[in-house]
Parts: structure tokens; sequence; C-alpha cells
């Protein structure tokens, strides 16, 4: 079990020697699913998109990316697979340099990216067949499986394919050869409600039989809030933070009421303060209070828990 | 029982998951609609059906257990524990409303709402309620 609080050193939320020491404690195991470390992106006009960031997973961990749009969680993905080079920092994949995967590795890895992008004029079960070329290991029970009960036409073009079917079937390709990391880019986008429910359950299956280290994004933060035991926030180029979504609910007050009372509370409590937004009269803070010692809501001072979206928002502005 | 029917789970509370299954256990044995014995469905079942993530609803059943709630049993399905066998007095029940309704109280309160129209907002939800049962 990895309740791991597992958090980068950021100008809005700096750690104890907790991470630190777990970190240290990880390295002597294996090394972990993702290790990045000081990776920048830029793009023309736009510096920082990735800027100096740090992150770990570690192994069986389900983690949910939010951010706000264009905050670059597509880039942050991608680069951490290996698919785009930073122009500084490093990734390491199981230990290895994402860069130079070998064939070991990329067995290890399944992907599925925002816009899929499969071979347009194989028929699906041909396709499917071509990939299985590639990979020591490939579950045929399960691809069948999920191919009759996600109801895509063996025989029918990709390019023939609904939106969700295509969805479907790059979800079902990156799940065929079993992988240790599964990085999914707004995997459920084009699917509806049930659709969503049905690959949530596959992926609980992957979790549950294998052990899966699964990174996705989604903006459908309900679908995020049954399966991510942790969530990260991107923001600014860097994950502002990493905790589990229990911890988050536990232990984030967003308070609001006159400075001083603020203050108080703050420091009676030992709260970490995340966000300020000091507008008017009754500034209102986003506060951390590790351990879920938390104050008490009277006349003059308010303390308020939030769901996963309020968070968001707060976090993110 | 299927396991859906005995837990459900409700998205964008600021209730963690874990908290709402305990919860949910802890009602359905005070009301009498799970009894000693019983058997509640294993963490796989029920991360199954809500399609959440184990770890979640291991912890949920670590607490059930902790609270003595429910029983492991070495190999068997986990029961609901024996001290809760007798469904508890209506006046026990109403008292796990208490932090829900307490909650609502200061809210009721920092929105300067008069008392009488709070109540008929609460009474007229509970008949809501008994309606779409």
């Amino acid at each position: 079990m990895t309740h791991t609080l597992n958090q980068t050193p950021t100008p809005m939320m700096t750690m104890g020697g907790r991470a630190e020491s777990q970190a240290l404690a990880d390295e002597h195991l294996a090394p972990p699913p993702v290790r990045a470390s000081g990776l920048r992106v830029d793009f023309k006009g736009q510096p920082g998109v990735l800027a100096g960031l740090d992150w770990t997973l570690a192994p069986g961990q389900v983690v949910g990316l939010l951010g706000r749009n264009g905050a670059g969680k597509t880039t942050l993905l991608e680069t951490l697979l290996g698919l785009r080079e930073p122009q500084a920092g490093e990734v390491r994949l199981f230990g290895q340099p994402a860069l130079a995967p070998d064939d070991a590795l990329r067995a290890r890895l399944g992907y599925v990216p925002q816009q899929s992008a499969l071979f347009e004029d194989f028929p699906a079960a041909d396709l499917l067949r071509y990939f299985r070329s590639f990979y020591p290991r490939w579950n045929d029970a399960k691809v069948d499986g999920l191919m009759s009960r996600w109801e895509i036409p063996r025989e029918r073009r990709v390019s023939q394919l609904s939106q969700g079917q295509q969805q479907r079937l790059s979800i079902i390709r990156a799940l065929a050869h079993e992988p240790d990391l599964l990085v999914l880019d707004e995997p459920v986008a084009s699917l509806d409600a049930a659709g969503r429910r049905d690959f949530l359950r596959e992926l609980v299956d992957q979790v549950l039989d294998r052990g899966t280290t699964v990174l996705f994004s989604t903006h459908i933060l309900s679908d995020l809030e049954r399966v991510a035991f942790n969530v990260a926030f991107l923001s600014r180029g860097r994950i502002a933070l990493q905790a589990p979504q229990d911890a988050l609910a536990e232990e984030i007050r967003l308070l609001s009421g006159p400075v001083g009372r603020l203050q108080a509370a703050v420091d009676a409590h030992g709260g970490q303060v995340l966000n300020r937004r000091d507008l008017g009269e009754r500034p209102r803070w986003l506060v951390r209070f590790p351990g879920g010692q938390l104050p008490a809501s009277d006349a003059a001072l308010r303390c308020e828990a939030l769901n996963l979206e309020d968070l968001f928002l707060e976090l993110t502005q | 029982m299927e396991p859906d029917l005995i837990f459900s789970i409700n998205p964008g509370s600021p209730e963690p998951i874990y908290r709402q299954l305990v919860e949910q256990l802890r009602r359905r044995v005070a009301s009498g609609q799970l009894v000693a014995g019983q058997e509640i469905p294993s963490v796989r079942e029920l991360a199954q059906a809500l399609a959440v993530n184990p770890m979640t609803v291991s912890k949920a059943f670590g607490l059930m257990e902790a609270e003595g709630l429910v029983e492991r049993r070495r190999g068997l399905p986990m029961v609901v524990a024996a001290q809760h066998q007798k469904a508890m007095k209506t006046r026990g029940r109403v008292e796990l409303l208490r932090p829900a309704l307490e909650k609502a109280a200061a809210e009721a309160h920092q929105l300067e709402l008069p008392p009488d129209q709070v109540l008929a907002l609460f009474k007229a939800l509970l008949e809501d309620k008994g309606e779409t049962r």
C-alpha cells in the first residue's frame, strides 16, 4: 500500500522531511515507474511550459493529473514517456532513460494519447494483430472480451469507426500487452457515461490483477475522484501539489474572515497557506492542516471543506 | 446482497469516498437493514461494482473493522459484527444525523435564515425523499 505523500517543494507548498526520507527508502527497492527531475520544456513564445518539474510515481499508484486547459498536461505526459525531448532535465522509467527505451522497457509501457493515432486504413482486428507482433506478451482473451463488450466491429476500418469506438480501440491496444505503467491522456473524452464507467472498471481490474501504475489526465472530475487514489495539480510548469485525495479532503480548508483571525487560525493549528486571495473585507485563504487538526467555524471565521472541483479552482486561479 | 445495493458513491462530495462507505454501512447496520453475521462484499467485488480504487475500499474496510462494525475471518468474506446485532433504537439512530445537521445549522446561522424557514425546507426534503423511494 502506498499512502505516501509524494510532494515536490514549490513556492506554493514546502514539505518537511517525510517525502525525502520516503524517496530514499524507495531508492533501495526497484526503481520507480516514473522519476522526472528538473524537466524544462519551452515553446516558441511560451517559455516554461514545464519549468524545472520534479516528480516521482511509486509502483501501483493511480494518479489523476489535473491542470487548467493549456497548463501543459499533454506536454508533460509526452515528455514523461520519452516522446518529447525536454530542453533540460531527465526522465527515468523503471530506472531507464525514457529517451532511449529498449524493447523490454517499451513492453512495460502503455499509452492512450488524446488524439488517437491509429492507422486509419486497417480494419480494427488487423490493427490489433499488427501491434501484437511487437510485444512479447499479449492478452488475447482480454482483447477479445473487450472488443465484444465494447462492441467494436472487428472488420470495419478504423477510419469508419466512431470517435468513441476509436478511443475504445486505442484503450484496448494500450491494455493488451499488460503494461506496468499505463499513461492515459483524456482517455474518456468521447465516451458516454456508461462507456466511462466500463472503462473505469477495466482500470480497477488492471490495478487489482497486476498492480499497474496508472497516470491519467481528465477533465471529468467525478471519474478521477473514483479511481485516482492520488491527485497531482500541474500549475505554472510544476507539480504544485500531489497527495492522496483523502488527505486533501481531510486536511485542506478554505478559510474566510478578517486577516487577523485567519492568521491566528493558521498559527494555532500549524496550517500551511496554499493560496491567498485578499479581496476586500473577507479575504479567503486556502490552507492545509497536516494531520487534520482543523479550526472551528464561528460567526467571524468560516472554515469550509471543499470537493475536488472547488479545490481545483481555488488552487489553480 | 449485491455490492452496489449496500454501497453507493456520492461524487462531488467533500466527504472522502472511504468515509462515505463507512457511514453507509453504519447507517444500514443501525437501521437493521444489515444484521450480525451477514456477509459484506470483498474489496474486489466492491471496487469493481463501484469502479472505485481498491485502496480506497480497503481503507474503508480497515476503518469499519477498527470501529467494530465488521469482523474479518480468515479466508472468508467479512461479516457484520455481533455487537451491532440489535438495531439501534430510533433515539440512537437519530444521533447519527447530528454531524450533518450541526453543519447545516452552522450554515443556516451564517446565512442568517430564520429557523422556521430552515425547518420547512428540511421537512420538504424528507417528504420528497419519501415519495421517490
